[in-house]
């Protein structure tokens, strides 16, 4: 971890200029001082905002010297945990999971417990800037409020009037103000619309959706018996409730099957631990399903009242045979045949778990396809210890304020939903092709980027190829707390106020409607993202999109068709509504039954069972280059984090111990790893914990940003390796379908990160 | 009888996650780079692809025997009646003799208090009838706490139950910190 220099630098003053990497780079930060406190007063630089009113534990002299209890909801992932801040004198101290809430059940991760570094970020972006070099110069001026949001409001404007609104793009990523991001890029008229899901779930939620009506269904973890999980790394990659249960269903005995390349801290928990090829698990599942329509083993009534489509399944199942898959997937044929008959037999006990990203091939869509199916015929639909229907959508329905209808778009998505990728949702859209049109100008020049949290240029593959579309852009403008990469090429940076420093649109959590709350005011000259919505809506003559004053009229909107006392609500963090009774089995689908055969993918011309999709393998002397998470981060948000960095600094190069030797690779050794589109200097994890033929990654690492002093430097970026392949059904990024060579780091070469 | 308090790590349920680690930190003010408290792998065993490996979480062992409180000068260590092995900063000189005498290396010494720190089992919120931090956040549930001479609690239970284990027996210090090793067997059930 690169050591932070601490020599003090003056606060630039509003109008003066300053370089990015020199300023960030000394900041100097005191935990709790006046000095800090002080800097808040400024907050906001005069527009209204609502966060002091309702507020129970700013420092005042009622609390002076006490420690205050708040409820929040933690935002150090998208798992919006229920969480406890302790705050002493406006400082928040602690952060403890709220035991009311069913997302944490009274714990936080080590992500959520390191919230507090999130506040106290030495490099948080501390108020509104714009451009004041050559694109990528580092030279900043700090600007007001009114002129950041001037500035970015008319470039909008010009470049609406200028190349229509579908020439601004608009990206933003899982978060609790989205619905409100959606309503400025849906109000201003663009199509053009990024999420992160295309680089993530996509296969998962698509094949669910087009299966059973509903995107990601959750475990009966209480009751269920048997579950594979599939490149789901729980242990790992922590979502929070579901990985103590998973941990609780493990230490009662219940049996847990893992498919996985890498011996992950979840296939050590395992009963049994499958290292399948990636790529292969499609074969896997349809010799699964194969044994089990086979053998009757399914359950014929929940199949005759509930799907469609089985006897299509039937026939297209006959020839994918456990000796047709061990031949595909390295595991052998008894294995395949004695699992499936096993899984059966705890039927409806039993869940071949959705996961998330299975192998990330491109085949990963037909995958999910066949484990939804495996689950279709196991009947657990809604049964005790089976999938249960509660998804990520669901909960309580919300009030809402009035708004006009949006003005209709008439230009094509430069994503390529529908007319490339017709079966994609809009809302999760396959971002990795907007930066390609960008590239190529087809359908359309797109012009501007407004991006709210999120950081394309370490998120989507081909690093080098974003960062030339992001520098060829008329206008970029990003919303952040940090100062990342992506911002660092931006012409205007709009800081907005951490999860701790600010109100959110309400959260429900199975029947319980939670809030998201300021614990501390705003360190800094920051807004909550709804104000910066409003006021962009408002310089951009779409107020009436935006029927809000402050953060608390959309929450009092949302509560409204409730019985619930705002400030009650503010003191609780949540308010229970009344279970609903509505048990009734019917499925949001197109036939109102699950769809073993879809109907959907008929109709654009593809099977409507899932079939076996060949997936590429490496050349000889290549690996799979694989990735996923580590417990002790969030994506690319956490490499800043002084906490979690300290626990996990860096991502090491997993390699096998025996190819290791056979290359000359020695532990902790710099390595060479190099892909068709780029190449890093990483350092090698010799371990028995990988197959030989692939290599491992973890995500979120090798900052471009010097701004970002504890995370610059750390470890390698796989997105500066990642080649994009882009699955056509699902749009979704095929991760680890990129192949890599390995060895030694010469004396010749360069040392010391990264290349690309 | 008076209480006794005491950990039982279910090694089987730990995913080193290391929330435990940053719950601690924050609630007892430990220093950038300093820990009290740690995980630590115990494997890989075996080669690709059979493969197993545990992980323990650990902390000041709390040993009745403790050669931290023998070796201290000034009497600052001591073991209380209630288990915990306490710092009294006021008297400590920062010598380090308990620092080089623990074995399993649970003292830090406190840049700023100039003092030998470690973990107190978060005596301020034992008082407060709550678990220790790190108990309190564990994710898999691993880490139990409770008092070893009351035979209803959960740790008395588990120690009862399973076959359990000190780290360094062989060093005589009588930790307060048991370890079962064992996995599930199916259907069974590790409580």
């Amino acid at each position: 971890m690169p050591k932070q220099s601490h020599s003090k630098i003056p606060t630039p003053q509003p109008g003066e200029t300053f370089h990015w990497n020199r300023y960030f780079t000394r900041r100097q930060f005191i935990k709790g001082s006046a000095a800090v406190l002080a800097t808040a007063a400024a907050a906001a630089g005069g527009i209204k905002t609502g966060f002091k009113e309702n507020q129970v534990a700013y420092a005042s002299e009622e609390t002076s010297g006490k420690t205050v209890a708040i409820p929040t909801i933690c935002e150090n992932c998208v798992w919006r945990c229920g969480a406890i801040a302790y705050v002493k004198d406006g400082i928040l101290t602690k952060l403890e999971g709220n035991p009311e809430h069913p997302n944490s059940r009274g714990k936080l991760c080590p992500r959520g417990n390191a919230g507090i570094k999130v506040l106290y970020d030495p490099d948080r972006l501390q108020f509104p800037m714009i451009r004041a070099g050559e694109r990528g110069s580092g030279l900043w001026r700090r600007v007001s409020w009114e002129e950041a949001l001037d500035f970015t409001a008319e470039n909008m404007q010009r470049i609406k009037d200028e190349h229509g609104p579908e020439a601004m793009i608009m990206s933003s990523t899982h978060n609790l103000t989205q619905p409100y991001f959606e309503n400025l890029l849906n109000a201003f008229g663009t199509p053009n619309y990024g999420t992160q899901r295309s680089l993530c779930f996509n296969a998962m939620t698509i094949a669910f959706t087009y299966t059973y009506g509903i995107a990601q269904p959750g475990v009966d973890y209480d009751n269920c018996r048997y579950i594979i999980y599939t490149g789901r790394n729980l242990a790992e990659a922590i979502s929070n409730s579901e990985t103590q249960k998973m941990m609780e269903f493990a230490a009662r005995g219940g049996k847990i099957v893992v498919l996985d390349p890498r011996f992950t801290i979840t296939a050590s928990k395992a009963v049994e631990w499958l290292p399948v090829k990636p790529g292969t698990d499609l074969a896997f599942f349809l010799a699964v399903n194969h044994v089990i329509v086979t053998e009757e083993l399914y359950d014929r009534d929940f199949i005759e009242k509930h799907t469609v489509g089985f006897e299509k399944l039937k026939e297209a199942l006959q020839s994918y045979s456990p000796e047709w898959a061990a031949e595909r997937c390295e595991i052998d044929a008894g294995t395949i045949r004695r699992i499936a008959r096993e899984f059966a037999s705890y039927r409806p006990a039993a869940v071949a778990h959705p996961n998330w990203r299975t192998s990330n091939f491109r085949n990963s869509f037909q995958t999910q396809r066949a484990i939804a199916i495996l689950n279709a015929l196991m009947g657990n639909w809604g049964k005790p210890g089976g999938l249960t229907p509660e998804g990520e959508e669901s909960g309580p329905e919300l009030g809402s304020l009035p708004q006009p209808p949006y003005p209709k778009v008439r230009a094509p998505r430069l994503d390529g939903v529908p007319w490339k990728y017709p079966l994609v949702p809009l809302k999760y859209g396959v971002i990795q092709e907007i930066r390609d049109a960008l590239l190529t100008g087809k359908p359309y020049q797109g012009k501007g980027w407004l991006v709210y949290r999120q950081n394309p240029l370490m998120s989507i593959p081909e690093r080098r190829k974003t960062l030339t579309a992001l520098k060829n852009l008329d206008f970029l403008a990003v919303i952040d707390i940090l100062p990342n990469d992506t911002a660092y090429y931006a012409d205007v940076i709009l800081p907005e106020s951490t999860y701790l420093e600010r109100w959110d649109p309400i959260a429900p959590a199975g029947n319980k409607l939670f809030l998201r709350q300021p614990v501390v005011e705003p360190l800094y000259d920051t807004m909550s993202g709804l104000m910066i919505l409003k006021e962009l809506g408002k310089r951009l003559g779409l107020e009436d999109y935006f029927p809000y004053e402050k953060e608390q009229d959309i929450i009092k909107a949302q509560i409204a068709p409730f019985n619930i006392d705002f400030d009650e609500l503010v003191k609780k963090g949540f308010y229970e509504v009344k279970e609903s009774e509505d048990h009734e089995m019917h499925f949001q689908t197109k036939s109102g039954k699950v769809e073993i055969n879809s109907s959907l993918l008929e109709s654009v011309g593809e099977p409507g069972v899932p079939v076996w999709q060949e997936p590429p393998a490496p050349p000889e002397g290549q690996f799979y280059l694989l990735t996923g998470k580590v417990a002790q981060h969030s994506q690319f948000t956490t490499q800043n984090n002084q906490w979690l960095m300290e626990l996990t600094p860096y991502n090491p190069l997993w390699i096998n111990a025996a190819v290791a030797k056979r290359l000359g690779i020695k532990d902790n050794q710099k390595v060479v790893v190099e892909s068709k589109v780029g190449k890093v200097i990483s350092r090698a994890n010799v371990t028995e914990a990988i197959r030989p033929d692939c290599v491992f990654l973890a995500a979120g690492f090798g900052h471009l940003s010097k701004a970002l002093t504890i995370g610059y430097g750390a470890g390698v970026s796989n997105s500066a390796l990642h080649e994009t392949n882009t699955d056509k059904l699902s749009g979704c990024q095929a991760l680890s379908e990129t192949f890599v060579t390995v060895k030694p780091l010469n004396s010749e070469e360069i040392a010391g990160g990264e290349t690309s | 009888m008076s209480k006794r308090y005491g950990f039982v790590m279910l090694v089987y349920r730990c995913i080193d996650c290391k929330a435990c680690q940053v719950a601690c930190w924050a609630e007892n003010e430990v220093p950038l780079g300093k820990t009290r408290n740690w995980i630590t792998r115990d494997g890989y065993r075996g080669t690709f692809p059979h493969l197993s490996v545990d992980y323990l979480p650990g902390n000041c062992m709390h040993c009745d025997n403790a050669p931290c409180v023998s070796v201290c000068p000034t009497g600052a260590s001591s073991k209380r009646e209630d288990g915990i092995v306490a710092v009294n900063y006021k008297k400590c000189i920062g010598c380090k003799y308990c620092m080089v005498a623990c074995p399993y290396d649970a003292r830090y010494f406190h840049p700023e208090k100039e003092v030998a720190d470690k973990c107190t089992m978060c005596k301020h919120r034992l008082a407060e009838g709550k678990e220790p931090a790190c108990v309190t956040t564990c994710v898999g549930g691993a880490r139990v706490f409770g008092d070893l001479n009351d035979p209803h609690s959960r740790v008395s239970k588990l120690l009862r139950k399973h076959r359990h284990k000190v780290l360094l027996p062989e060093q005589g210090t009588k930790p307060s910190i048991y370890y079962i090793m064992e996995r599930p067997q199916e259907g069974g059930n590790l409580e």
